[in-house]
């Protein structure tokens, strides 16, 4: 079994504890590496394993918790860079698939930016709310079930329109998969994964291109609404 | 496509090998809509592959599968699917939605999760808070008072442990370095318990200080249990002892009144 499968397979077994030592003994020690090469493939076999007929949705939840229990313990430790840019990070109404937005949001700190994490399903008017208190620079947006796509459009449109205009990052698993940028407005960036999102948090250090994702893949099947 | 007269207590369908639907049961007219006559229109985008695959793969065993649908009520639902080919290559296909109720205990579930989780980390933190706190009680349990140019008194607060030594221990010598002292003074008056570890870590603190700078170095304030401790690690060649702070005060402003 390679690490990946290694992994899922204590992730199934909601075992944190194995999980853990599976990590440690990963040979890439940086949290990018490690989300990256090793939890999102692991995570991604998981979802295979449902798509093949060998577990089920339960099994993937209890994976999904033992996972989530992973990524704090990663990200546990990250300052808090009290004076730094913000940035909030949330999944659509009804989108449970969190773990992404939060490595996400874990690299962002890394980085030394004050974040807000809230997690699966977030309803828009919380997020209007609770943006236009608190100000962030970057809103995350994270959407992995094509059905919640019509939503996108809605959410970057409302949060994009703020009155202090923050720069609206969307992610997730069918960022890298479908072209999504008829769901964004002008200020939309596109991030397919997580080395083309440290590539633009160096990008908005340094003042360089902030395009995000460049290649255009298909577009996402079509949902009556 | 033509609608079973059979009342069965569950949604039922019939395909052929295209997907194509042959037959219905009532209940299955009642949560989807089959207007569309092919099985493809009842099933979420993304898992249409695996009903293929997983329906391609099997003889004419019975087979299960979870898949997502669309319901004339809830656009995504989990459904079980429980499918069985027949010999004329008919599908036949029952749906059994996912209770909702176990959705229910898994949110609970997860909330109860999340919870622990957070409790966990903020006993994490705590016990980060709490270490530098005692690191940071450490290194105020030594305090370096320079009496004169050649006079200097370290008191030590608390217990003796390895790591308040440790902790001290730096700030002591480069204190000592920094000045011209020819005596310096331990002053044990405040120590509470001592630890086996701690008093020969502070036994080294001596034996470094009384090389490095060839001072004297004096102990004071030793208390009786302290004293039985320190007997055991013959300190005389090192270190001088005396009573108290006031004696070796008396003492020092003597010499300078010689």
């Amino acid at each position: 079994m390679t690490h990946i499968e290694t992994l899922a397979s204590f992730l199934l077994e909601g075992d944190p504890d194995k999980a853990w030592t599976c990590i440690e003994s990963y040979p890439k020690t940086a949290r990018p590496d490690v989300y990256h090469h090793l939890i999102t493939p692991a995570m991604r076999h998981i979802g295979h394993l449902w798509e093949t007929n060998k577990i089920t949705v339960a099994d993937e939840h209890l994976a999904t918790a033992t996972c989530d229990f992973i990524l704090s313990k990663l990200s546990f430790g990250i300052r808090k860079a009290p004076s730094a840019d913000k940035a909030m990070f949330l999944c659509l109404d009804g989108e449970q698939h969190y773990l992404g937005l939060k490595m996400v949001d874990s690299l962002f700190r890394e980085h030394g930016w004050e974040t807000r994490y809230f997690g699966p399903d977030l309803p828009l008017e919380y997020a209007l709310q609770t943006a236009e208190i608190w100000k962030p620079d970057v809103i995350g947006l994270s959407v992995s079930i094509v059905y919640h796509l019509p939503k996108l459009q809605q959410y970057a449109e409302a949060l994009g329109n703020l009155p202090d205009k923050p720069n609206i990052l969307v992610g997730g698993r069918l960022a890298g998969m479908y072209d999504l940028s008829r769901y964004g407005s002008g200020n939309t960036i596109i991030l397919k994964d997580l080395p083309e999102t440290e590539e633009w948090l160096l990008d908005y250090r340094t003042g360089g291109p902030q395009s995000g994702t460049i290649t255009t893949p298909t577009s996402p099947p079509l949902y009556k609404s | 496509m033509e609608r079973l007269r059979l009342p069965l207590p569950l949604p039922y369908i019939r395909v052929n090998r295209d997907g194509r639907i042959v037959s219905y049961s009532a209940l299955a007219e009642e949560q989807f809509d089959l207007s569309n006559g092919h099985i493809r229109s009842l099933i979420d985008e993304e898992s249409i592959n695996k009903l293929v695959r997983i329906s391609s793969e099997t003889g004419l065993a019975p087979i299960k599968m979870e898949l997502n649908m669309i319901t004339k009520e809830e656009p995504f639902a989990l459904f079980d699917v429980h499918l069985q080919w027949d010999t004329e290559n008919y599908a036949s296909m029952i749906f059994l939605r996912k209770d909702s109720s176990n959705e229910e205990l898994i949110e609970k579930l997860m909330n109860i999760q999340h919870r622990l989780a957070s409790s966990d980390f903020e006993l994490l933190e705590k016990k980060e808070e709490l270490e530098s706190a005692l690191k940071r009680l450490d290194e105020l349990s030594g305090p370096f008072i320079p009496l004169s140019d050649s006079l200097c008194m370290i008191p030590l607060f608390g217990d003796i442990t390895a790591d308040k030594i440790n902790t001290i221990s730096e700030s002591c010598l480069q204190s000592v370095f920094r000045g011209n002292y020819e005596v310096v003074l331990f002053d044990l008056t405040a120590v509470g318990e001592v630890h086996a570890d701690g008093i020969e870590k502070f036994i080294q603190l001596v034996k470094t200080l009384n090389f490095m700078t060839g001072d004297i170095i004096k102990l004071i304030g030793i208390k009786p249990n302290l004293a039985k401790e320190l007997n055991h690690h013959k300190l005389d060649q090192w270190v001088q002892f005396n009573h108290s702070l006031k004696e070796e005060l008396s003492m020092y402003s003597h010499k300078r009144h010689d």
